[in-house]
Protein backbone atom coordinates (compact mmCIF):
# COMPACT_ATOMS: atom_id res chain seq x y z
CA UNK A 1 0.00 0.00 0.00
CA UNK A 2 1.83 3.06 -1.04
CA UNK A 3 1.87 6.20 1.26
CA UNK A 4 1.14 9.90 0.44
CA UNK A 5 3.51 12.36 1.85
CA UNK A 6 3.33 16.38 1.96
CA UNK A 7 5.93 18.22 0.78
CA UNK A 8 8.07 19.31 3.67
CA UNK A 9 9.83 22.33 1.58
CA UNK A 10 8.99 26.13 1.63
CA UNK A 11 7.71 25.59 -2.27
CA UNK A 12 7.00 28.52 -3.65
CA UNK A 13 10.43 29.59 -5.39
CA UNK A 14 12.73 32.49 -4.63
CA UNK A 15 11.52 36.16 -5.46
CA UNK A 16 12.49 37.12 -9.09
CA UNK A 17 14.93 39.84 -9.54
CA UNK A 18 16.75 40.80 -12.31
CA UNK A 19 20.33 41.28 -12.69
CA UNK A 20 21.69 44.74 -13.81
CA UNK A 21 23.01 45.67 -17.47
CA UNK A 22 26.23 44.32 -17.71
CA UNK A 23 29.57 47.02 -18.03
CA UNK A 24 31.83 46.83 -21.20
CA UNK A 25 34.23 48.08 -18.53
CA UNK A 26 35.23 50.24 -15.73
CA UNK A 27 37.35 53.05 -16.81
CA UNK A 28 35.70 56.32 -15.78
CA UNK A 29 33.22 54.12 -13.78
CA UNK A 30 31.98 54.66 -9.90
CA UNK A 31 32.40 51.49 -7.87
CA UNK A 32 31.20 50.81 -4.79
CA UNK A 33 32.83 48.40 -1.86
CA UNK A 34 30.59 46.97 0.60
CA UNK A 35 32.70 45.72 3.12
CA UNK A 36 31.06 42.75 6.13
CA UNK A 37 32.85 44.99 8.32
CA UNK A 38 35.00 42.57 9.39
CA UNK A 39 38.92 43.30 9.92
CA UNK A 40 40.34 41.67 7.07
CA UNK A 41 38.48 43.64 4.86
CA UNK A 42 40.28 46.93 5.31
CA UNK A 43 43.58 46.10 3.83
CA UNK A 44 42.12 43.99 1.02
CA UNK A 45 39.39 47.16 -0.06
CA UNK A 46 42.34 49.49 0.61
CA UNK A 47 44.62 47.04 -2.32
CA UNK A 48 42.09 46.67 -4.72
CA UNK A 49 40.75 50.48 -4.40
CA UNK A 50 44.53 51.65 -5.46
CA UNK A 51 44.42 49.04 -7.61
CA UNK A 52 41.38 49.98 -9.72
CA UNK A 53 42.33 53.38 -9.46
CA UNK A 54 45.87 52.72 -10.97
CA UNK A 55 45.52 50.16 -13.25
CA UNK A 56 41.38 49.97 -13.92
CA UNK A 57 41.19 53.56 -14.23
CA UNK A 58 37.73 53.60 -12.11
CA UNK A 59 37.05 57.17 -11.96
CA UNK A 60 35.62 56.91 -8.68
CA UNK A 61 35.84 54.65 -5.79
CA UNK A 62 33.56 54.65 -2.62
CA UNK A 63 33.98 52.25 0.28
CA UNK A 64 30.75 51.58 2.46
CA UNK A 65 30.88 48.90 5.55
CA UNK A 66 28.12 47.33 6.84
CA UNK A 67 27.00 47.67 10.60
CA UNK A 68 26.33 44.13 11.09
CA UNK A 69 27.96 41.63 9.02
CA UNK A 70 25.69 38.90 9.79
CA UNK A 71 22.85 41.26 8.62
CA UNK A 72 22.00 42.34 5.37
CA UNK A 73 23.23 46.04 4.23
CA UNK A 74 21.43 49.04 5.75
CA UNK A 75 19.39 51.31 3.75
CA UNK A 76 22.03 53.56 3.53
CA UNK A 77 24.04 51.49 1.78
CA UNK A 78 21.35 50.68 -0.62
CA UNK A 79 20.10 54.31 -1.81
CA UNK A 80 24.14 54.64 -2.11
CA UNK A 81 24.16 51.64 -4.80
CA UNK A 82 21.60 53.71 -7.04
CA UNK A 83 24.44 55.90 -7.97
CA UNK A 84 26.73 53.47 -8.67
CA UNK A 85 27.89 51.76 -12.10
CA UNK A 86 28.85 48.58 -10.46
CA UNK A 87 29.76 47.03 -6.76
CA UNK A 88 31.62 44.47 -5.38
CA UNK A 89 30.69 42.98 -2.18
CA UNK A 90 33.18 41.02 0.00
CA UNK A 91 33.79 39.32 3.74
CA UNK A 92 37.02 39.98 5.56
CA UNK A 93 37.53 35.68 7.22
CA UNK B 1 -9.10 24.33 5.45
CA UNK B 2 -7.56 22.85 3.05
CA UNK B 3 -3.59 22.17 3.22
CA UNK B 4 -1.97 23.28 0.47
CA UNK B 5 1.08 21.55 0.31
CA UNK B 6 2.18 19.28 -2.22
CA UNK B 7 1.32 15.32 -2.50
CA UNK B 8 4.01 12.73 -3.33
CA UNK B 9 3.35 9.22 -3.15
CA UNK B 10 6.11 6.70 -2.09
CA UNK B 11 5.78 2.75 -2.28
CA UNK B 12 5.99 2.31 1.45
CA UNK B 13 7.87 3.25 4.81
CA UNK B 14 11.47 2.29 3.43
CA UNK B 15 10.92 3.85 0.30
CA UNK B 16 9.73 7.13 2.14
CA UNK B 17 12.88 7.37 3.72
CA UNK B 18 14.71 7.36 0.46
CA UNK B 19 12.65 9.99 -1.21
CA UNK B 20 13.36 12.45 1.66
CA UNK B 21 17.16 11.43 1.94
CA UNK B 22 17.28 12.39 -1.67
CA UNK B 23 15.80 15.47 -1.75
CA UNK B 24 17.77 16.42 1.09
CA UNK B 25 14.61 16.96 3.13
CA UNK B 26 15.94 15.24 6.40
CA UNK B 27 19.11 15.41 8.32
CA UNK B 28 20.45 11.80 7.83
CA UNK B 29 18.01 10.40 10.12
CA UNK B 30 14.86 8.91 9.54
CA UNK B 31 11.50 10.23 9.08
CA UNK B 32 7.96 10.07 10.21
CA UNK B 33 6.11 10.28 6.84
CA UNK B 34 4.46 13.40 7.01
CA UNK B 35 0.96 12.69 5.96
CA UNK B 36 -1.85 15.03 5.89
CA UNK B 37 -3.79 13.08 8.53
CA UNK B 38 -0.74 13.07 10.63
CA UNK B 39 -0.14 16.88 10.18
CA UNK B 40 -4.05 17.91 10.18
CA UNK B 41 -3.73 16.33 14.16
CA UNK B 42 -0.83 18.30 14.99
CA UNK B 43 -2.79 21.59 14.09
CA UNK B 44 -6.41 20.52 15.34
CA UNK B 45 -4.08 19.98 18.78
CA UNK B 46 -2.53 23.57 18.67
CA UNK B 47 -5.96 25.17 16.91
CA UNK B 48 -4.11 26.55 14.73
CA UNK B 49 -5.45 26.74 10.41
CA UNK B 50 -3.09 25.14 8.07
CA UNK B 51 -2.42 28.98 6.69
CA UNK B 52 -1.85 30.67 10.56
CA UNK B 53 1.03 32.93 9.65
CA UNK B 54 3.59 32.20 12.34
CA UNK B 55 6.00 34.91 11.39
CA UNK B 56 7.67 36.25 8.29
CA UNK B 57 12.10 35.92 7.95
CA UNK B 58 12.60 39.62 7.10
CA UNK B 59 15.94 38.67 5.46
CA UNK B 60 14.49 36.17 2.77
CA UNK B 61 10.82 37.31 3.04
CA UNK B 62 9.51 34.05 3.67
CA UNK B 63 6.60 33.37 5.53
CA UNK B 64 6.29 30.45 8.04
CA UNK B 65 2.99 28.95 7.74
CA UNK B 66 1.48 26.71 10.61
CA UNK B 67 0.72 23.78 7.50
CA UNK B 68 4.37 23.38 6.91
CA UNK B 69 5.92 23.47 10.34
CA UNK B 70 3.95 20.55 10.81
CA UNK B 71 5.02 19.00 8.44
CA UNK B 72 8.65 19.40 9.32
CA UNK B 73 7.34 18.44 13.11
CA UNK B 74 5.67 14.80 11.69
CA UNK B 75 8.94 14.44 10.14
CA UNK B 76 11.00 15.09 13.04
CA UNK B 77 8.75 12.60 15.51
CA UNK B 78 6.67 14.91 17.01
CA UNK B 79 3.11 13.62 18.97
CA UNK B 80 0.31 16.53 17.64
CA UNK B 81 0.78 17.62 21.40
CA UNK B 82 4.56 18.68 20.88
CA UNK B 83 3.32 20.98 17.99
CA UNK B 84 2.36 24.40 20.05
CA UNK B 85 6.12 24.14 21.29
CA UNK B 86 7.64 24.15 18.07
CA UNK B 87 5.42 26.98 17.07
CA UNK B 88 6.22 29.14 19.85
CA UNK B 89 9.98 28.13 18.92
CA UNK B 90 9.50 29.65 15.00
CA UNK B 91 7.37 32.48 17.00
CA UNK B 92 10.81 33.59 18.52
CA UNK B 93 12.71 32.57 16.41
CA UNK B 94 11.09 35.28 13.77
CA UNK B 95 11.30 37.99 16.14
CA UNK B 96 13.82 40.81 14.55
CA UNK B 97 16.09 40.50 17.20
CA UNK B 98 16.61 36.78 16.97
CA UNK B 99 18.66 37.94 13.76
CA UNK B 100 17.67 34.61 12.33
CA UNK B 101 19.06 34.36 8.52
CA UNK B 102 22.27 35.76 10.53
CA UNK B 103 23.20 32.95 13.13
CA UNK B 104 21.30 30.07 10.73
CA UNK B 105 23.74 31.03 8.09
CA UNK B 106 27.15 32.18 9.55
CA UNK B 107 30.08 30.19 9.81
CA UNK B 108 30.12 30.52 13.40
CA UNK B 109 28.38 27.41 13.82
CA UNK B 110 25.65 27.96 16.17
CA UNK B 111 22.12 26.15 17.14
CA UNK B 112 19.38 26.93 17.87
CA UNK B 113 18.68 26.10 22.27
CA UNK B 114 15.13 25.88 23.32
CA UNK B 115 14.23 26.33 26.71
CA UNK B 116 11.21 25.47 27.96
CA UNK B 117 8.75 26.46 31.17
CA UNK B 118 5.79 25.85 32.67
CA UNK B 119 3.64 22.84 32.94
CA UNK B 120 3.51 21.48 29.48
CA UNK B 121 6.67 20.35 30.71
CA UNK B 122 5.04 17.73 33.08
CA UNK B 123 2.19 17.23 30.61
CA UNK B 124 4.62 16.31 27.90
CA UNK B 125 6.51 14.16 30.07
CA UNK B 126 9.43 16.42 29.45
CA UNK B 127 12.77 15.77 32.04
CA UNK B 128 15.23 18.36 32.88
CA UNK B 129 17.12 15.50 35.30
CA UNK B 130 19.57 13.09 34.26
CA UNK B 131 21.25 14.03 30.30
CA UNK B 132 19.55 17.00 30.45
CA UNK B 133 21.28 18.34 27.47
CA UNK B 134 21.48 15.32 25.62
CA UNK B 135 18.74 12.83 24.42
CA UNK B 136 16.42 13.52 27.73
CA UNK B 137 13.48 12.44 26.75
CA UNK B 138 10.91 11.93 23.86
CA UNK B 139 9.59 15.22 23.85
CA UNK B 140 12.68 17.23 23.51
CA UNK B 141 14.82 15.11 21.26
CA UNK B 142 11.43 15.40 18.81
CA UNK B 143 10.64 19.68 19.17
CA UNK B 144 14.66 20.02 19.06
CA UNK B 145 14.82 18.51 15.71
CA UNK B 146 11.59 19.68 14.30
CA UNK B 147 13.14 23.08 14.99
CA UNK B 148 16.16 22.15 12.70
CA UNK B 149 14.47 19.69 10.13
CA UNK B 150 12.06 22.97 9.57
CA UNK B 151 15.09 25.37 9.55
CA UNK B 152 16.30 22.61 6.48
CA UNK B 153 13.10 22.77 4.69
CA UNK B 154 11.87 26.49 5.46
CA UNK B 155 15.29 28.28 4.77
CA UNK B 156 17.18 26.06 2.72
CA UNK B 157 19.35 25.96 6.44
CA UNK B 158 21.55 22.99 5.04
CA UNK B 159 24.93 22.18 5.62
CA UNK B 160 26.79 23.87 1.90
CA UNK B 161 23.52 25.68 1.42
CA UNK B 162 22.78 28.43 3.36
CA UNK B 163 24.14 26.80 6.39
CA UNK B 164 27.72 28.00 6.14
CA UNK B 165 29.14 26.58 9.29
CA UNK B 166 32.68 26.03 9.65
CA UNK B 167 32.13 23.17 12.02
CA UNK B 168 28.86 23.28 13.54
CA UNK B 169 28.05 21.02 16.43
CA UNK B 170 26.10 17.99 17.62
CA UNK B 171 23.10 20.52 19.30
CA UNK B 172 22.28 21.02 15.85
CA UNK B 173 20.77 17.94 15.74
CA UNK B 174 18.45 18.89 18.89
CA UNK B 175 18.93 21.53 21.09
CA UNK B 176 16.30 21.67 23.91
CA UNK B 177 15.69 21.39 27.49
CA UNK B 178 13.68 21.58 29.98
CA UNK B 179 14.09 23.50 33.07
CA UNK B 180 13.74 21.58 36.32
CA UNK B 181 11.39 23.84 37.74
CA UNK B 182 10.19 21.27 40.43
CA UNK B 183 13.35 20.73 42.35
CA UNK B 184 14.44 23.86 43.08
CA UNK B 185 13.14 26.97 44.76
CA UNK B 186 14.37 29.66 42.26
CA UNK B 187 12.21 31.29 39.94
CA UNK B 188 12.17 29.79 36.40
CA UNK B 189 13.82 31.27 33.62
CA UNK B 190 10.06 32.45 32.06
CA UNK B 191 9.45 33.89 34.96
CA UNK B 192 12.63 35.99 35.17
CA UNK B 193 11.85 37.21 31.83
CA UNK B 194 8.44 38.10 32.22
CA UNK B 195 6.22 34.97 31.49
CA UNK B 196 3.22 35.14 33.94
CA UNK B 197 3.01 32.49 36.23
CA UNK B 198 1.25 29.16 35.35
CA UNK B 199 2.14 29.95 31.91
CA UNK B 200 4.55 27.85 29.67
CA UNK B 201 6.83 29.30 27.39
CA UNK B 202 9.71 28.91 24.86
CA UNK B 203 13.41 30.70 25.69
CA UNK B 204 14.99 30.71 22.25
CA UNK B 205 18.83 31.29 22.56
CA UNK B 206 21.63 31.19 19.10
CA UNK B 207 23.74 28.91 21.33
CA UNK B 208 26.95 27.70 21.12
CA UNK B 209 27.81 24.19 22.30
CA UNK B 210 28.00 23.36 26.24
CA UNK B 211 30.95 23.70 27.78
CA UNK B 212 30.49 21.18 30.84
CA UNK B 213 32.86 22.19 34.30
CA UNK B 214 33.08 20.58 37.82
CA UNK B 215 33.51 21.87 40.84
CA UNK B 216 32.98 19.50 43.59
CA UNK B 217 35.58 20.93 46.31
CA UNK B 218 33.23 24.27 47.97
CA UNK B 219 30.06 24.61 49.06
CA UNK B 220 30.68 28.03 49.03
CA UNK B 221 28.35 29.86 46.05
CA UNK B 222 31.10 32.40 45.21
CA UNK B 223 33.48 29.46 44.34
CA UNK B 224 31.36 27.55 43.08
CA UNK B 225 30.48 30.76 40.57
CA UNK B 226 34.25 31.70 39.82
CA UNK B 227 34.38 27.97 37.97
CA UNK B 228 31.67 29.33 35.46
CA UNK B 229 33.35 32.77 35.29
CA UNK B 230 36.56 31.42 34.38
CA UNK B 231 34.98 29.23 31.46
CA UNK B 232 32.86 31.94 30.33
CA UNK B 233 36.25 34.04 30.32
CA UNK B 234 37.92 31.31 28.34
CA UNK B 235 35.03 31.14 25.94
CA UNK B 236 35.50 35.18 25.52
CA UNK B 237 39.20 34.86 24.91
CA UNK B 238 39.50 31.84 22.57
CA UNK B 239 36.45 32.53 20.72
CA UNK B 240 34.07 35.51 20.53
CA UNK B 241 35.18 38.23 23.23
CA UNK B 242 31.91 40.32 22.64
CA UNK B 243 29.29 40.75 25.42
CA UNK B 244 25.75 38.72 24.96
CA UNK B 245 23.64 36.66 26.23
CA UNK B 246 25.31 33.74 28.09
CA UNK B 247 23.55 30.47 29.43
CA UNK B 248 24.52 28.76 32.63
CA UNK B 249 22.98 25.29 33.48
CA UNK B 250 23.03 24.58 37.10
CA UNK B 251 22.13 21.16 38.01
CA UNK B 252 20.78 19.61 41.86
CA UNK B 253 23.77 19.42 43.37
CA UNK B 254 25.48 22.86 42.82
CA UNK B 255 21.98 23.94 43.45
CA UNK B 256 22.05 23.11 46.74
CA UNK B 257 25.09 25.03 47.78
CA UNK B 258 23.12 28.15 46.31
CA UNK B 259 19.70 27.39 47.31
CA UNK B 260 21.10 26.61 51.03
CA UNK B 261 23.35 30.06 51.18
CA UNK B 262 20.46 32.05 50.39
CA UNK B 263 21.09 33.02 46.77
CA UNK B 264 18.67 33.67 44.11
CA UNK B 265 19.35 33.84 40.24
CA UNK B 266 18.93 36.85 40.25
CA UNK B 267 22.44 37.08 43.05
CA UNK B 268 24.38 34.44 40.72
CA UNK B 269 23.63 36.66 37.58
CA UNK B 270 24.68 39.90 39.61
CA UNK B 271 27.75 38.22 40.47
CA UNK B 272 28.46 36.89 36.85
CA UNK B 273 28.09 40.12 35.60
CA UNK B 274 30.47 41.56 37.88
CA UNK B 275 33.50 39.56 37.26
CA UNK B 276 32.93 37.95 33.80
CA UNK B 277 35.29 39.99 32.12
CA UNK B 278 38.56 40.02 30.46
CA UNK B 279 40.82 42.72 28.89
CA UNK B 280 41.92 42.72 25.20
CA UNK B 281 45.42 42.51 26.47
CA UNK B 282 44.16 38.62 27.63
CA UNK B 283 44.22 37.66 24.12
CA UNK B 284 47.52 37.88 24.11
CA UNK B 285 48.15 34.51 26.62
CA UNK B 286 46.06 32.72 24.13
CA UNK B 287 47.47 33.69 21.02
CA UNK B 288 45.58 36.22 19.77
CA UNK B 289 48.78 38.90 20.18
CA UNK B 290 48.36 40.48 16.88
CA UNK B 291 45.10 41.82 17.84
CA UNK B 292 45.90 43.69 20.97
CA UNK B 293 46.85 46.18 19.24
CA UNK B 294 47.42 49.56 21.66
CA UNK B 295 44.42 48.82 23.61
CA UNK B 296 45.50 46.32 25.61
CA UNK B 297 44.12 47.83 28.84
CA UNK B 298 40.46 48.00 27.42
CA UNK B 299 38.01 45.54 28.98
CA UNK B 300 35.26 43.72 28.13
CA UNK B 301 32.41 42.16 30.16
CA UNK B 302 30.70 38.83 29.23
CA UNK B 303 27.09 40.37 29.60
CA UNK B 304 25.87 44.22 28.81
CA UNK B 305 24.02 43.89 31.83
CA UNK B 306 23.06 41.05 34.64
CA UNK B 307 19.87 40.42 32.88
CA UNK B 308 21.16 39.01 29.95
CA UNK B 309 22.95 35.83 32.11
CA UNK B 310 19.94 32.95 31.34
CA UNK B 311 20.44 30.72 34.44
CA UNK B 312 18.57 27.25 33.81
CA UNK B 313 18.41 25.08 36.51
CA UNK B 314 18.47 21.17 34.65
CA UNK B 315 20.64 18.05 35.24
CA UNK B 316 20.76 15.01 36.92
CA UNK B 317 20.94 14.52 40.77
CA UNK B 318 24.63 13.88 41.40
CA UNK B 319 27.75 15.26 40.28
CA UNK B 320 29.43 18.85 40.99
CA UNK B 321 28.79 19.41 37.45
CA UNK B 322 27.49 22.29 35.30
CA UNK B 323 27.80 23.74 31.80
CA UNK B 324 28.43 27.34 29.92
CA UNK B 325 26.76 27.90 27.08
CA UNK B 326 28.06 31.03 24.91
CA UNK B 327 25.88 32.87 22.68
CA UNK B 328 26.37 32.36 18.69
CA UNK B 329 28.56 35.70 18.43
CA UNK B 330 27.87 38.80 21.39
CA UNK B 331 24.93 40.72 21.13
CA UNK B 332 24.22 40.07 17.19
CA UNK B 333 21.27 37.52 18.33
CA UNK B 334 19.50 37.70 21.49
CA UNK B 335 17.33 35.57 23.47
CA UNK B 336 14.12 35.77 23.01
CA UNK B 337 11.18 34.51 25.25
CA UNK B 338 7.30 33.75 23.91
CA UNK B 339 4.33 32.04 26.06
CA UNK B 340 2.63 29.45 24.13
CA UNK B 341 -0.25 30.35 22.77
CA UNK B 342 0.98 34.14 22.54
CA UNK B 343 0.26 36.71 19.63
CA UNK B 344 3.06 38.67 19.38
CA UNK B 345 2.00 40.58 16.30
CA UNK B 346 -2.46 40.52 17.66
CA UNK B 347 -3.98 43.87 18.10
CA UNK B 348 -5.30 44.27 22.22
Amino acid sequence: MTIQVLDPTYGQGAAPFQLAPRLHGLKGKTVGLISNGKRGTQPFFAAMERQLLADVGVGRVVLMTKANYSAPAEQRILDAVVGWDAAFAGIGD
Amino acid sequence: MQLQSAVHEVADMMAAQEYFHSRKWTDGLPIVPPTAEAVQACLEWAMVPPDHLVGVEPVRARAITAEKLAINAVMAGCLPMHFPLVVTAFTAMLQPEFLLHGCTSSTGGCAVLSVINGPTRQELGMSGSFNALGASDRATMAIGRAIRLALYNLMDVRPGEVDRSTLGHPGKISYCVAEDEENTTWASLAAERGVPDGASAVTVFAAGAPRQLMNEWTTEPAQILDTFVAEIKATMLHYSIWSGNFAIVVPPQLRAHFEGAGWSKADIRQYVYENARVTRGDWAKCGKGMVVDDRASDEFAALPSPDDLLVIAAGGPAGGFGAVIPPWFGWKSRAVTVAVGACLDCEA
